[in-house]
């Protein structure tokens, strides 16, 4: 095409708006920047943990490579058993919490139960309460001798021995029922739920079906891809459950993988080859599942949302208020409870003993609060916790940005990056960052330093991060973004006066998740952990398992109050995400 | 009365000619392997509106990005005046922040978190302009777009008539050099979209901007714009005043996107006496004579379609014998729209829709006579 008149550009003097190609977005390096250091803190150790399974250590300290760990591992005492006692467990859980999850969401959601807004706030609660604390205010009512329950029982009764017993094998199944399983699942459901149109059901109803025929027909069908990414999500989170088991296993001698693979990493000297092949075979019979996630969730296809649908509800009649009361019932006992023994158990001289002559004191919290291991372990907490909720907030935003505003080639692998953590089981995160710290030269000097258990905590709540923020840019849409560009601003500009701004509500509720997060985990951090660097929930760890109950209690009420504060801050800023808490006046 | 079957490089060089103020030269671009703008070339005048008009997916919109700079292309140039923004042989891309122009999203991109003041005094405040000019240029472009005492309105609060007022005195209040509208009204109900049309034809002649309108739909393109580029496919399919597309469309395509076409199916049998070409209609419904031809060559016995606007047909009772380019039919379907009558005819075997004024002797199931103007017809390959 000759159409162009004589201002060719010369080969010498470039013209006026010669610049090199310049990006205004992120540029392709900062992206890839991203892509390797998720290879390297994600992929990286995962592989080098298989690669360790087929190392075989000399008498000599050389190494060579070979399948000994994979034949000699199974002879290992517990070995197989404690695969199948993961999947008994998990089995018998599930069995009962996925239909009582699915009753649940379907009472709160398509009948005129009332209060629904208390269950609500229950199962939020209850979802947000660590494990252990919870588990200690369960060990106090329910413990073999001095449980309260049993010594009702014995009271009213005279008999020797109360039948409760929550070192079992059925205490083990009720302690994870009673804790979030249950309302993990409901807080899943209840949006898919919500957001089925009755529409669909009343035309089933008007082409001459009956309710049930219905339900079979019609609702059910829609629902079935959200429950089978509910059933997924649970499966994988239940498998990788570690601290209930950790403390109520090991006085009868149930394990699980996970409590297996730390107790033989604490063997002296520690069984790695037999710990990371047991790591590597639990995650290799995981994969199907984890894929059928990902597949899942990546289609999106399990949310039938409608802007303008309208719920018909459900009328109970005489089945009301009986209904309410139990699930009243089950939120008090999934929240409440527990706390309140664990908060009776800090004010008990003597946990149990209401016949000594002084049964109530304020020492606990004394002794515990002036005692320098927790000091230390609260200012690591927070150390700890701030690190990571500071660097995570930043990281995942990174990693939103380019997965959901750049064409960068690579941001299909950095999204999986970011995905995997979330379904790999803490414990095999853990050893996989342990064998990295200490094998590769690089890595050692940080092994025993704080910067090990932030790595450790960014990574385990990537994927919920990315998630969030990734949804609030998408929602924000590209626009916003591009206005700024044409009317002049650079991406420096654009970004701390458009993009800041309209993001602050997302990154700091991100942050505080991140921050209660981390102060509640154990799994993840449990073999990472060194004597100095020793936050509250492995503080909480040691005690219960040395029996300190009641320091244990003081330390779980101060996890509890930390994380609820916390989370339920997260909540309530999430909740008024509008823009009404930024204003005009950041234009200094 | 122009040359008829006009050659359609004359309209392109003539377009040439003229000083071009923003040039677009081979661009090409590419999502996969799905080429969304493939090797387009433009020249937009001075101070003139120029429509992309086309159907959705047909490149408009990469285009528009393009130019302002949010979209690389694969190949091309695009320079603006003697500036070359854009050159992807000599690894020249200035960012849009550089480029001086103005632009309403399609979403109007109305910052959620700032004042209607704030969004309008942003460009100026990237300019580090003095306070003071800022006041006065942000209250002179609130004046003009209508939007005087909502200053400190939080832009949450905004209806979407004022949304895209904010978002037009945002693109303008720093003079750009060239104003680009991304399907500006389609988010409008259709009374405010009359409105708002009105209002920017208005407001461009008050500031002389010259503006790049991508839009879908004809009326707002025919309406709006000095020019209109008709596309396709990531083509041009023609270039022409509004008048020109319709009266002339080029292919096809323009004739049948731009407006209604009613086409009779034919014959072409000869060249009439008084200039253009006679036509005898398909199951002996008559013979026209047609004014134009876009054929190419004119082979005898050619089959061809008579093609004319709706409105250019003229219909009158069936009364004493048929006239010259008349033909008989007979009413099928009346569908009242106001103004005038949709009105469905059977004309030989075939059914066809013009426009009448609303005859009160009209009625479904009468016979009537069509004249078809000899100059309003055109001849058209089968």
């Amino acid at each position: 095409m000759a159409a162009l008149s004589g201002t060719e550009l010369g080969g010498g003097a470039p013209a006026p708006g010669r610049r090199r190609r310049f990006r205004f977005g992120l540029g392709p390096a900062m992206c890839t920047m991203v892509l390797v250091v998720m290879l390297v803190v994600v992929l990286y150790p995962m592989i080098l943990l298989l690669y360790s399974t087929f190392l075989v250590d000399q008498p000599d300290g050389s190494a060579r490579l070979g399948l000994d760990y994979w034949i000699h591992s199974w002879g290992e005492a517990g070995m197989g058993l404690s695969i199948y006692n993961t999947f008994k467990r998990v089995v018998f859980t599930e069995a009962v919490a996925v239909p009582a999850a699915i009753l649940l969401a379907w009472l709160v959601t398509r009948t005129d139960l009332p209060g629904k807004k208390l269950v609500d706030s229950f199962c939020w609660i209850a979802f947000f309460l660590p494990a252990l604390p919870v588990l200690m205010g369960w060990i106090l009512l329910f413990d073999p001798e001095y449980g309260l329950a049993n010594q009702a029982y014995t009271a009213l009764t005279g008999a020797d021995r109360g039948p409760f017993d929550i070192y079992t094998f059925a205490g083990m199944v009720f302690a994870h029922l009673a804790a979030r399983s249950v309302a993990a699942k409901y807080i899943f459901l209840a949006p898919a739920f919500r957001n089925l149109d009755s529409a669909m059901e009343e035309a089933s109803r008007i082409a001459g079906s009956g309710p049930l025929m219905t339900l079979r027909r019609i609702s059910l069908p829609i629902l079935m891809p959200a429950f089978l990414i509910m059933l997924c999500i649970s499966l994988l989170h239940s498998l990788e459950s570690f601290e209930i088991e950790l403390i109520l296993g090991p006085p009868t001698g149930f394990y699980v993988f996970s409590t297996k693979i730390y107790q033989v990493i604490n063997e002296d000297p520690p069984l790695f080859g037999v710990a990371t092949v047991l790591a590597m075979a639990v995650l290799i019979s995981l994969l199907p599942l984890i894929f059928y996630q990902q597949r899942v969730s990546a289609s999106r296809s399990f949310v039938t949302v409608t802007s303008h649908f309208s719920a018909n509800l459900l009328r109970l009649r005489k089945l009301r208020l009986p209904v309410f009361a139990v699930v009243f019932l089950f939120g008090l006992a999934i929240t409440a409870v527990p706390v309140a023994f664990l908060l009776m158990g800090t004010f008990m001289n003597l946990f149990g003993f209401f016949a000594v002559p002084e049964p109530w004191t304020l020492e606990h919290w004394h002794s515990v609060l002036s005692d320098p291991p927790l000091i230390d372990a609260t200012v690591n907490t927070m150390i700890m916790g701030g690190s990571a909720a500071l660097f995570g907030v930043m990281w995942y935003s990174l990693v939103a940005y380019i997965s959901a505003r750049t064409r960068y080639p690579g941001r299909g692998i950095i999204d999986f990056l970011s995905w995997l953590p979330a379904s790999l089981p803490g414990i095999i995160l853990g050893l996989a960052l342990l064998w990295t710290f200490l094998n590769v030269p690089v890595f050692r000097p940080l092994y025993g330093t704080i910067v090990v258990l932030v790595v450790a905590l960014v990574l385990n709540s990537i994927s919920t991060g990315v998630q969030l923020l990734k949804g609030n840019m998408v929602q924000l849409g590209a626009e916003l973004e591009e206005a700024s560009y044409v009317t002049g601003g650079s991406w420096l500009y654009t970004f701390r006066r458009v993009v800041l701004p309209l993001m602050a509500p997302a990154l700091v509720s991100v942050g505080l998740l991140t921050f209660a997060s981390a102060v509640r985990q154990v799994s993840a951090i449990a073999m990472l952990v060194t004597g100095d660097t020793r936050p509250l929930s492995m503080l909480q760890v040691d005690n219960m398992v040395d029996g300190s109950f009641e320091a244990a209690a003081v330390i779980g009420t101060l996890i509890v109050i930390l994380t609820l504060a916390v989370a339920g801050l997260a909540r309530f800023i999430a909740a008024r995400m509008g823009f009404s808490g930024v204003t005009s006046g950041a234009a200094g | 009365m122009r040359q008829e079957a006009q050659p359609r490089e004359a309209t392109i060089s003539t377009d040439q000619t003229a000083e071009a103020f923003l040039a677009l030269e081979g661009i090409t671009k590419c999502f996969g392997s799905f080429k969304a703008v493939d090797n387009l070339s433009l020249q937009i005048r001075h101070g003139e509106v120029f429509a992309l008009l086309g159907p959705s997916g047909c490149g408009k919109s990469t285009t528009l990005r393009q130019i302002a700079g949010l979209d690389q292309p694969d190949a091309g140039v695009i320079r603006l005046r003697d500036t070359i923004l854009v050159s992807t042989a000599d690894d020249i891309f200035v960012p849009p922040q550089r480029r001086n122009m103005g632009m309403v999203f399609q979403s109007y991109a109305i910052w959620p978190h700032l004042s209607v003041f704030e969004i309008i005094a942003y460009p100026l405040r990237v300019r580090r302009w003095a306070e003071a000019e800022i006041d006065a240029a942000v209250r002179e472009i609130i004046a003009q777009v209508g939007l005087t005492g909502m200053e400190e309105r939080s832009s949450q609060t905004l209806s979407g008539g004022q949304q895209q007022r904010v978002a037009l005195a945002r693109a303008l209040v720093y003079r750009p050099d060239v104003l680009l509208l991304d399907e500006p009204f389609s988010n409008l109900d259709v009374k405010l979209r009359e409105q708002m049309r009105v209002e920017l034809k208005l407001l461009q002649r008050e500031v002389g901007v010259t503006v790049i309108l991508v839009t879908h739909d004809q009326v707002e393109a025919l309406s709006l714009s000095d020019r209109v580029a008709v596309m396709r496919e990531g083509r041009v399919e023609q270039v022409g005043t509004p008048a020109e597309l319709y009266e002339e469309p080029a292919s096809p395509f323009v004739r049948d996107f731009i407006g209604q076409t009613t086409c009779l199916r034919g014959r072409l049998t000869g060249e009439a006496a008084g200039g253009g070409f006679t036509v005898q209609l398909g199951q002996g419904a008559g013979a026209l004579v047609c004014g134009h031809s876009r054929l190419n060559g004119q082979a005898p016995d050619a089959a061809v379609l008579a093609c004319v606007r709706p409105e250019r047909v003229r219909v009158t009772p069936a009364e004493g014998a048929l006239g010259a380019n008349e033909v008989a039919g007979t009413v099928k379907a009346l569908l009242y729209h106001g103004d005038r009558y949709e009105c469905w005819l059977t004309l030989g075997g075939e059914e066809v829709m013009i426009y009448t004024p609303r005859e009160p002797w009209l009625h479904e199931g009468g016979a009537v006579h069509l004249h078809f103007p000899a100059e309003a017809l055109s001849l058209w390959p089968r």
